[in-house]
């Protein structure tokens, strides 16, 4: 950006006055901040325990396999607290298995774009020369492409299921991590600490592994947060197209879809993981949130 | 106009000429200065551009073809013979190597042929203009909203940041843009057109339909895209604004005696643009990228489904000529956002900065 | 004061008109009393940038306050224009023109702002919106308090461009603020803060981020405006050399209190207070011998959060016995024209580590400064 960014902190020290000012408006917002994380950070984990563990303890009947005699019960039937679907299967037990779906989706997808995509825009923006050039012109390519295209295109072509949605997601959020890396490591491949490490002799792929990335880390975490809920509403989209899991497995997306056609009669079904969906990914973006504003503050 | 003429005068003047201090540029920045180096650095950009949608180019037609799955069988269907399917591809030209059918397409979109369609046979251009007005306008009208939505709340909550009114909309804005497009619409279809009737649920009605029911058309859908790209952009504008009210120029600005509204909208608002205009820009392949469901959902003929049944039925042309499109306009808006910055901020615009 | 006035006087060009604004009977125009002010951020305790400030600046006439960092005086300039942020309580009184201004409604201070009190600001850079012409910002000024067509302003704003004697007027008009080199950038601020022919003009560090030789120019500058308009200067700094050359009555500022004010003169050939007598001697000096270390005084400023029992001095003062961190010493006029809050003030003329000098001024203001 070409504003002049005042470093609001810095000017303010000036005054002791000023200092003080900043120093209580952080100390304000230490609260607020905390607040801020530790909440959708509780709610998340709420989440992943009811999806991953509850099953495992709690009375749960079955997300697949219902008789079709079932179908269509409403909330609060014993054994099926949120009613059962259009086969028989029980909503909410379809609900937590497809968050198990969506919640692994998310994370593996982020996984591979910090590992992948980090590495490779680290070493893009790290590297000079021939390297350096390629990497770029290559990362150009693919942040131009439509990876919506290619998420559908391979998504289409492996066949539907979980792994393979994570496959095409994958090449979305590889080339993100890349861009974000490069970005960052453009930035601080000129700082102090990094051309002292360098004058003391150490060789550059020492620097990149353990002055760089670890200044790298806090950002591509906080854009993990922020990227696994992008995934997992891909994940959704995906599977509402039919090209994510696949039914009677049970996933947001293709609930939705399979509840949309009797949208009119019985919103809930449509409802049920609509929230489900806006509910994770909005604990996941105010986690970032906070988290980014946590560690900018700094 | 007399200012004009004395601007002139005054560089004509050969002591006026010996007369400025160093650090500033000799001569009069007219307007024709100005344009040349736009269009310079216009042409620079597209320079560049060139090989990257290439590249796209390329890649997609690589991908494409690495998928299983074969669009002569996909087409007609599981039970066609093998004879069938072979005597298909040959129509086709789907049995020539790789290259040769690049190279053919190439060249081809080079002179503007972008082929035809395996399935229909009509002419890629043919379809793409018949489907790109319509995401345009979903698209323009998504972004209309998005910014309706943007700069007055951010605008607004900047004024007393940490107030009511700034608290409520910070999670709103949060909650919003964590809302998927798909999952907007359903919801909206669900109040609007399912309860209220307000808006139709299905079906776009052209500009020659009349351009109420167009926009009606188009309203759930376009509501669906802009509100949450429009929480995004509030929250970003909103730190922005409140970043720029912190610089000197705000304190002086102050000190002048001015309102408090017009400092924000007249000085803070405005330098605060850039940040958007970058997101913007970046964020052109997502909003691409939600076209593809929402016009599913709301059954409009945009590019979008086309898309999505082309890459079904393995439709190498099709898929190839929208991954162009993309590609291109992907490459132009981010043209244009560095034009603009070029004309909103006039550090950029000169070579030399000055000082 | 009147003598110290017309002698101490910037630049030869003062002594030539010194019968300008060099009366007695100078009007007052800012006077200020008592003026404290109370940053309380939430959930924290309450920071007392300014305690019981009190001087006046008579029309005419520069007055300099002098402090460190974290002294207060840029907060209590704000106050004056109203600028502090909301968390900021201000009590006491600031009178401009007898007008009270502390406790009007923000918008009938706007009022005064820009109009009768102008302020310029230390980075001109950073002052000046980057994305706007240079002209319009000044017109804009000039239309915030006056009903006059653009044209109109856009007149008034070439005609300051050339009374702060800057270039090309007319085409300074439409240019950036990046074409233009920093004195050029702080001479648009002072057409801004004049715009509307203020009062008193209030120059907070005005001159800190330019180089010596423009920070001369721009001084002359201010000075010989301030004669011609017969203008108030408030001049805000940390550099005692320059309130040698260019101030009339200097206020010596530590921890948000006064701890001295007399004329300028009176100042550097009696200081008492071993706070000021240690500013003068950190400003460094062409006739010391070289690579003299120059006297810092140890410590730091006190915690304004804290209570401070005693003078906020007494922990780093070279003087300080018992008393000084038991009781505060009474902000008392000692000598007419000269007060000062101390138990062990220094003596007359003794005990001063160098005749002060500064920056411009090559001997101490016995001298009228050649520029």
């Amino acid at each position: 950006m070409t504003i002049p960014v005042s470093n609001e902190a810095a000017a303010a020290a000036i005054t002791t006055a000023g200092a003080s000012r900043v120093r209580a408006s952080r100390a304000r917002s230490r609260l607020q901040q905390s607040l801020a994380l530790y909440l959708p950070a509780g709610l998340l984990v709420l989440i992943i325990a009811a999806c991953f563990l509850y099953p495992l303890v709690g009375n749960v009947s079955p997300p697949v396999g219902g008789s079709v005699l079932n179908a269509g019960l409403p909330a609060g039937t014993p054994g099926f607290p949120l009613g059962t679907d259009a086969s028989g299967n029980d909503i909410f037990s379809r609900l937590l298995y497809g968050g198990r779906v969506s919640l692994e989706v998310g994370a593996a997808t982020q996984v591979i774009g910090i590992v992948l995509g980090g590495l490779i825009g680290m070493i893009a923006g790290y590297s000079r020369g021939i390297l350096a050039a390629v990497l770029m012109r290559v990362l150009d390519v693919l942040i131009a492409f439509p990876s919506l295209v290619l998420a559908l295109a391979i998504a289409e072509g492996l066949g539907p299921g979980e792994l393979h949605v994570i496959w095409a997601l994958s090449f979305y959020s590889v080339p993100a991590f890349a861009r974000l890396a490069r970005a960052a490591t453009l930035r601080l491949r000129d700082q102090n600490f990094m051309l002292a490490a360098s004058m003391s002799g150490t060789p550059r792929w020492r620097i990149a592994a353990f002055h760089l990335a670890p200044n790298l880390l806090p950002q591509q975490l906080t854009f993990a947060l922020l990227g696994a809920g992008v995934a997992i509403i891909q994940e959704g989209a995906l599977s509402f197209l039919s090209l994510g899991v696949p039914p009677p497995g049970a996933s947001w997306g293709n609930m939705i879809a399979s509840g949309m056609q009797t949208m009119s009669v019985r919103p809930s079904l449509v409802l049920l993981p609509c929230l489900a969906l806006l509910i994770t990914v909005a604990a996941l973006n105010l986690m970032g949130d906070a988290l980014r504003a946590r560690w900018s503050a700094r | 106009m007399t200012v004009q003429s004395t601007n002139r005068t005054v560089t004509a003047n050969p002591e006026a000429a010996l007369e400025p201090p160093p650090g500033t540029r000799s001569g009069f920045q007219g307007p024709g200065l100005l344009r040349s180096s736009l269009l310079r650095l216009a042409v620079r950009r597209l320079l560049t551009a060139i090989p990257v949608v290439w590249g796209v180019t390329f890649l997609g037609f690589t991908v494409l073809n690495l998928l299983p799955g074969d669009a002569a069988q996909a087409l007609l269907g599981a039970d066609a013979t093998p004879q069938e399917v072979a005597k298909l591809s040959r129509q086709l030209h789907l049995d020539q190597p790789f290259f040769t059918r690049y190279w053919n397409w190439l060249t081809g979109a080079l002179s503007g042929h972008l082929g035809s369609s395996l399935g229909s046979g009509q002419q890629v251009t043919t379809i793409l203009a018949q489907r790109l007005p319509v995401t345009f306008e979903l698209l323009l009208f998504a972004f209309v909203i998005s910014l309706l939505i943007a700069i007055p709340v951010a605008t607004f909550a900047a004024r007393k940041p940490g107030g009511i009114f700034d608290s409520i909309t910070t999670f709103i804005a949060l909650v919003g843009l964590s809302i998927a497009p798909y999952i907007l619409a359903l919801l909206l279809i669900l109040l609007f057109a399912v309860n209220l009737s307000w808006f139709p649920a299905l079906g776009w009605t052209p500009i020659s339909g009349g351009l109420g029911s167009n926009l009606r058309s188009l309203t759930l859908p376009a509501l669906s895209l802009g509100f949450p790209i429009g929480c995004f952009y509030t929250r970003l504008l909103r730190a922005d604004v409140l970043e720029q009210l912190e610089e000197d120029y705000v304190t002086t600005a102050h000190a002048k005696g001015l309102a408090g509204w017009r400092v924000l909208m007249r000085h803070a608002t405005p330098n605060s643009m850039f940040g958007l205009i970058t997101v913007v820009a970046l964020n052109v392949g997502t909003l691409l990228g939600g076209t593809v469901i929402v016009e599913q959902i709301f059954g409009l003929p945009g590019i979008g489904e086309e898309l999505f049944q082309a890459i079904q039925t393995r439709d190498f042309p099709v898929v190839e000529g929208i991954v162009v499109v993309f590609a291109v306009l992907v490459v132009v808006i981010g043209l244009l956002a560095d034009l603009l910055y070029a004309v909103l901020d006039p550090r950029i615009r000169y070579d030399n900065p000055g000082q | 004061m009147t003598g110290a006035g017309a002698a101490a006087g910037p630049g030869a060009a003062a002594a030539s008109v010194a019968a300008v604004g060099a009366g007695t009977g100078s009007p007052t125009v800012l006077e200020v009393r008592d003026l404290s002010v109370r940053f309380r951020p939430r959930g924290r305790d309450e920071v007392r940038a300014v305690s019981g400030l009190s001087y006046s600046v008579p029309a005419g006439r520069t007055v300099a306050i002098i402090g460190e960092s974290g002294s207060g005086k840029t907060a209590s300039s704000r106050a004056i224009m109203g600028l502090l942020p909301r968390s900021a309580q201000v009590s006491g009184s600031v009178a401009l023109s007898g007008t009270e201004l502390i406790g009007l409604s923000p918008r009938s201070l706007r009022r005064y702002r820009g109009q009768d009190v102008a302020m310029i600001f230390q980075d001109p850079a950073r002052s000046l919106n980057p994305t706007m012409k240079v002209g319009p910002q000044i017109a804009e000024a000039v239309r915030a308090h006056q009903k006059v067509s653009r044209a109109a302003a856009r007149e008034r704003a070439i005609e300051l461009f050339q009374l702060v004697r800057l270039s090309a007027p007319a085409q300074r008009y439409d240019e950036y603020p990046h074409q233009l080199s920093g004195g050029m950038r702080q001479r648009v601020m002072i057409a801004m803060a004049l715009s509307c022919s203020p009062k008193l003009l209030i120059a907070d560090e005005a001159t800190t981020a330019l180089d010596v030789t423009t920070q001369a120019r721009i001084m002359r500058l201010l000075t010989e405006l301030q004669e011609q308009l017969g203008m108030a200067i408030l001049m805000i700094s940390h550099d005692l050399g320059l309130a040698a050359c260019y101030a009339d009555e200097v206020v010596v500022m530590y921890a948000g209190r006064t701890v001295e004010r007399a004329p300028v003169r009176e100042l550097f050939r009696n200081v008492r207070m071993p706070y000021t007598s240690a500013l003068l001697g950190a400003v460094p000096r062409l006739d010391r011998a070289a690579h003299t270390p120059l006297p810092v005084v140890q410590g730091r400023p006190p915690d304004l959060s804290a209570d401070l029992a005693g003078c906020p001095f007494a922990p780093r003062c070279p003087r300080a016995g018992e008393k000084c961190a038991e009781r505060q010493p009474p902000f008392a006029e000692h000598k007419p024209g000269h007060w000062y809050a101390c138990w062990y003030p220094l003596p007359d003329g003794a005990d001063r580590p160098d005749t002060p000098g500064g920056s411009g001024s090559p001997d101490g203001p016995d001298r009228e400064g050649q520029q």
